[in-house]
């Protein structure tokens, strides 16, 4: 692509996340004076705006426009500056389509979903700020600006999954979520003094422009006994940072009880969008992780175990929600995988068709969640088709989509991620490689089984829902349809549309949608080997290729188990019942740490209060030392202040005195 | 001076002491117009005397050039520097009118105290253009025998009176002490002037290093004793405890601003050879004033007194903007000069405001509850209170700030870390009245007085310390740029 053949309208870009931000101020502020109807107004005219400016965006940006460029310094301290500015190319600009596309859409159900709410106001102020700051981390320039946009979603993501603060299980899981986060974050930001300290500079384009030469000097790191080289060492801990905010194992286990916030969040944050920039931080730094095999591998190998681990839980799990959840830890899985075997194009063309199609399923069942009084767990659904039609189409939709079956949106990503899987090989790991292929591969049979256990026992089956709740049992208002609808849409086209029409998977710099935005050495592009060897592939090639043969094998499973011998789950859940509990119980994760973690860090925190605060603190140095001392003196002073002139004279005499005899013998 | 042939002054020398000579004919003018002003009428002398300060101020910018003015032979020197601590002194002395005109109305023979008030400021102004230690020291003998009256002015009161002489004798030994050091520093150089000192004690030599010791330690402590530096401090507890409040608040504020601005005259003009032993002393200095205002502070239950020790402290802070000796210090004094004015002058303010029937003197206690009664005082009085404990961003956080950062570029850093210790210890006295007033249940009913003037000053100090806190840039330009007349 041509550099810079057109620059992009600075206003216009700043605009983008501009507009969501003061909307979210005005409504955070003065949210107790405004009608609902107003703030509403506000925030979701504020989104729609943004939405159509970064539709205009992405058009120019196809054309072959794009901005780099800083706006302000936001700090300087010596040789570290701290730049506000934006790189707007071709993965910013799909990003910024998708983010402001699913936050429109999640706005306006919001406006049916929460009505009533006391924290209505609060609620629209928070969404709104959080797609601010999504907007901040995919548009910036400088891995500052990225982390700014990383810490601010976090935050968001930790008030609105403890948006229902009266909630005990509520601010649990919103700590849980922001602890766990932590723990990633300690590991992105070590990344980016890492960068900062071996390049000098935070910003992208130099970076990256850079990296090349710091290979080929070859500095090493001694860390904890590991020798590993500084790239790797970069790219590992960006990538810790990446496992905590998209929710991979080991740091997994904030997602599904992330589930806790109101839905229209599990949607746009814990699906869609937050969740997310941690692929999209590999794919930005692809320039990097390119040259560090080890790291790639260890993209594979996280995000494989995640896509497979998470499958299997999610077979067994009776909230709905939580069957999404585990599906959303499991796709962002493969998306990793992607990214790992460089196939970063993929990545980001799954992390797109994804967010349609998860932010759909989730709304859908946001929609089923409403229908049966706020009740999520599925073995007191069925039947539900009868009562909410458009509900069930769009549901089925986006079942479709996630399942892998063509030609919704999810085939044509998930089917390009396992081609690039099976076509790379590693030099040094390659079992790496081999069981990325085997996870992914197996995870589509589970993932079309369990959506469809779940999809059939909402709306299909035996009709389970309780009496008292069945009266209110009715299709979801317009405005909750309409974002359904517009979804679906998206759930059924992006795919196509994506390789169609923008050509994602053409691995050719100049000709692909991607162009050089993002960077994958020659050597071991996948997408390379792919291309050479499908020239001749005819459209229907997909039915030779396995994916496609398991995801129909996973959804007649779940016709079998679920449509037709309906008592089949539970004597199958009785057979195998020490496997069965072991999935219910999510592999025992949340156990793990509790035991490896929370215990020795509370005793940790009980030891230090007692003995290090009130023992020595308060005991040792504040009562007996700093306190008395100070006390002590305030008396002395006061003392002196006899109130006689002759003994304030006095003190004049001595202090002159006092300073003569110094002088004097001195000199 | 050889060359001098006229036998009067040009008059254009004379344009420079406008200010002073309008405050001085309208003062004289007030003291007879007074005579004829009917007792229930006497609020005309406040306003008179109001508005003779705001005409100085007027005639100080009106009067003021880019260039240095000298007049009367040297004596008298007009700079920005100068003018800069002229427009304080203005201020301060209006805004302390201002704060009397309710509190002394019951007093028999008010016009007098107005009058006195305008003969201290024009000692003040005197003061801050004195080139001279004959004109220095004519004009610190006018401001002091005028605050001496005016801190004894409630003749009645026992308080009163008994403060007023304390200061009295005590003041008279440090006038002695500095004219005694005068005479060595004349005795090295035969001259009065700063800048014939300065270069009498260089050609001296080490021939005079005694006598030259002597004149520097008498000197520093006269001093010292006008700024409160300890050990010269201990007149101010009793001094602002017994005085009028609107007194107090005016001697924390008027005569440092003039007392700073001519130390740092003498200091950069008459004693550059000296900086070495000035320095240690002003060190030893600035511990213990640290130290003593703000220990004892916490041992105080009486407000106005808890001021007076802070105004110590205050000045111990200052003192590290003289022991940088650079251009950041000297600014830096100016900048906390300024914003002190009006942090203190907002608190008496709102004491005075709560002023209760033949109730005086303001206990601590007293504050309690008042958040509940009057919010609005209570937040003006937090802002105050915060602002002197330094917590960013008010006005106090970067008056502290720039001292600081100046002693430190000075290589001073051990100081500055001893002088952040206690600027914790202040926070913490500061703060505990902002927990009276928010946190206490009332004690005794508050009787308010409605003054709008001084409702407007209390509005005023704390949109200047809000306002300065978050953009000080306009003020610290301002005052390095009025350092130009010194360096």
């Amino acid at each position: 692509m041509q550099e810079s053949a057109m620059m992009l309208n600075t206003t216009e870009l700043l605009a983008i996340p501009a507009l969501p931000l003061i909307a979210s101020l005005i409504v955070g502020l003065f949210g107790w004076a405004l009608k609902e109807k107003i703030s509403h107004i506000i925030t979701s005219a504020s989104v729609i705006i943004a939405a159509v400016l970064s539709a205009h965006v992405f058009m120019q940006v196809l054309d072959g426009a794009s901005f780099y460029g800083n706006f302000w310094t936001w700090m300087l301290s010596d040789t570290f500056v701290v730049p506000v500015g934006m790189m707007i190319d071709r993965l910013t600009a799909i990003m910024m389509l998708t983010v402001t596309i699913v936050s429109a859409c999640v706005h306006i159900y919001t406006i049916g979903y929460m009505h009533g709410d006391p924290g209505y106001s609060r609620f629209f102020s928070y969404i709104s700020g959080f797609t601010f700051s999504m907007l901040v981390l995919v548009m910036g320039n400088n891995f500052f600006t990225l982390f700014f946009g990383w810490e601010a979603v976090g935050l968001v993501s930790y008030l609105l999954i403890g948006f229902w603060f009266k909630r005990e299980s509520a601010n649990f899981a919103a700590l849980k979520a922001f602890i766990v986060n932590r723990i990633g974050d300690f590991g992105f930001a070590i990344g980016i003094l890492a960068i900062w300290y071996y390049f000098g500079t935070i910003d992208y384009r130099e970076v990256f422009t850079q990296v090349e030469a710091f290979v080929a000097q070859g500095d090493v790191l001694h860390f904890m006994g590991w020798e590993m080289s500084a790239i790797t060492f970069i790219c590992l801990a960006l990538f810790i940072g990446a496992m905590g905010k998209s929710g991979q194992v080991p740091l997994h286990v904030w997602l599904p009880d992330s589930m806790e916030g109101p839905t229209p969040i599990s949607a746009l944050i814990h699906a869609a969008t937050m969740v997310t920039a941690g692929v999209f931080m590999v794919a930005r730094c692809s320039p990097m992780f390119e040259f560090s095999e080890t790291a790639l591998a260890a993209v594979v190998l996280v995000g494989a175990i995640t896509a497979w681990m998470c499958a299997t839980i999610g077979l067994v799990q009776n909230d709905i929600k939580r069957v999404i959840a585990y599906s959303t830890c499991s796709q962002l899985g493969y998306m990793f995988v992607a990214c790992g075997v460089s196939a970063y194009s993929a990545g980001i063309f799954h992390l797109m068709t994804h967010a349609y199609f998860k932010a759909l399923l989730f709304l859908a069942a946001g929609s089923v969640i409403h229908a049966v009084m706020a009740d999520q767990d599925i073995r007191r659904m069925g039947q539900l088709r009868e009562y909410m039609p458009i509900t069930y189409i769009t549901m089925l939709i986006a079942a479709l989509a996630l399942s892998g079956v063509p030609p919704f949106a999810g085939f044509w990503s998930k089917d390009l991620i396992i081609e690039a899987t099976m076509v790379r090989e590693f030099t040094e790991y390659g079992w790496v490689g081999s069981f990325g292929y085997f996870a992914v591969l197996t995870a589509v049979f589970m993932t079309a089984f369990y959506t469809f256990r779940m999809f059939f026992l909402t709306f299909h089956n035996s009709d389970r829902v309780p009496a008292e709740t069945k009266p209110h049992v009715h299709e979801s208002p317009k405005v909750i349809t309409v974002p359904l609808m517009i979804l679906a849409v998206g759930a059924m086209l992006a795919g196509a549309w994506g390789v169609m029409a923008l050509d994602i998977a053409n691995p050719e710099a100049a000709a692909g949608y991607f162009g050089d935005s993002i960077f994958v050495l020659d050597a071991h592009n996948p997408l390379m080997i792919l291309a050479e060897e499908s020239h001749g592939h005819a459209w229907y090639h997909f039915v030779f290729s396995a994916p496609f043969w398991l995801a129909i094998g996973g959804i007649a499973l779940a016709t079998l188990m679920y449509l037709r011998e309906t008592a089949m789950p539970a004597s199958l859940a009785n057979a195998l019942k020490p496997i069965y509990t072991f999935l219910l119980n999510k592999w025992y994760w949340d156990e793990l740490y509790e035991k490896a973690v929370m215990r020795p860090a509370q005793w940790l925190g009980n030891w230090l209060w007692q003995k290090g605060d009130l023992g020595m603190i308060d005991k040792g140095m504040i009562h007996g030392g700093i306190v008395d001392s100070v006390k002590a003196g305030a008396v002395r002073m006061r003392e002196m202040q006899t109130g006689m002139v002759f003994h304030y004279a006095f003190a004049m005499v001595i202090g002159v005195f006092g300073f003569l005899t110094y002088l004097l013998l001195k000199a | 001076m050889a060359n001098v042939t006229f036998p009067f002054p040009f008059p254009e020398h004379l344009l420079a002491l406008l200010p002073e000579m309008i405050v001085a004919v309208l003062a004289m003018a007030l003291l007879l117009l007074d005579l004829f002003v009917p007792k229930e009428k006497k609020r005309m002398t406040a306003y008179m005397a109001a508005l003779t300060m705001m005409a100085a101020g007027a005639a100080t910018l009106f009067v003021m050039t880019p260039e240095t003015q000298v007049a009367f032979y040297g004596f008298f020197v007009l700079d920005h520097f100068a003018v800069f601590a002229k427009l304080l002194i203005c201020i301060a002395t209006l805004l302390g009118i201002v704060l009397s005109i309710d509190y002394m109305k019951d007093e028999e023979n008010i016009g007098e105290y107005y009058v006195l008030m305008l003969f201290s400021a024009l000692g003040m102004m005197l003061m801050v253009s004195a080139n001279n230690f004959i004109i220095m020291y004519l004009g610190l003998e006018l401001m002091a025998l005028s605050t001496y009256v005016l801190v004894g002015y409630q003749r009645d009161v026992l308080r009163s009176s008994e403060a007023a002489l304390k200061y009295f004798i005590l003041g008279a030994l440090s006038s002695g002490m500095l004219l005694y050091g005068v005479t060595f520093f004349y005795g090295v150089s035969g001259s009065f002037h700063f800048v014939a000192i300065a270069q009498g004690i260089a050609e001296a030599g080490s021939s005079a290093g005694t006598a030259v010791l002597l004149g520097l330690v008498f000197v520093l402590a006269g001093l010292a004793f006008k700024v409160s530096m300890a050990p010269f401090h201990m007149w101010t507890p009793d001094t602002y405890e017994g005085a009028p409040t609107p007194i107090t608040a005016f001697m924390s504020v008027a005569p440092k601003v003039a007392g700073f601005v001519i130390f740092m005259r003498i200091l950069v003009d008459a004693l550059p050879g000296l900086q070495h032993e000035y320095t240690t002393i002003l060190i030893v200095m600035a511990v213990i004033t640290m130290a003593v205002g703000n220990l004892a502070a916490i041992a105080q239950r009486n407000i106005k007194r808890m001021l007076a020790y802070s105004t110590i402290g205050h000045v111990g802070f200052v003192m590290l903007g003289l022991i940088a000796a650079n251009a950041d210090g000297y600014a830096g004094i100016l900048v906390y000069l300024s914003v002190y004015l009006f942090m203190n002058m907002g608190v008496f303010a709102i004491i005075i405001l709560m002023r209760r029937e033949g109730i005086q003197g303001e206990l601590l206690d007293d504050f309690a509850g008042l958040s509940r009664v009057r919010p609005g005082y209570a937040l003006a009085m937090g802002l105050f209170l915060f602002s002197l404990g330094g917590i960013p961003f008010l006005a106090g956080f970067w008056a502290k700030y720039v001292v600081f950062i100046a002693a430190i570029e000075a290589g001073h850093l051990y100081l500055v870390l001893y002088a952040l210790l206690f600027s914790a210890v202040g926070a913490f006295y500061y703060i505990r009245v902002v927990k009276y007033i928010y946190f206490d249940e009332e004690r005794v009913a508050f009787n308010f007085v409605e003054n709008r003037m001084m409702q407007a000053t209390v509005v005023v100090s704390a949109i200047a310390v809000v306002a300065l806190g978050i953009y000080p840039d306009p003020l610290i330009d301002l005052c390095q740029k009025a350092l130009g007349g010194l360096i």
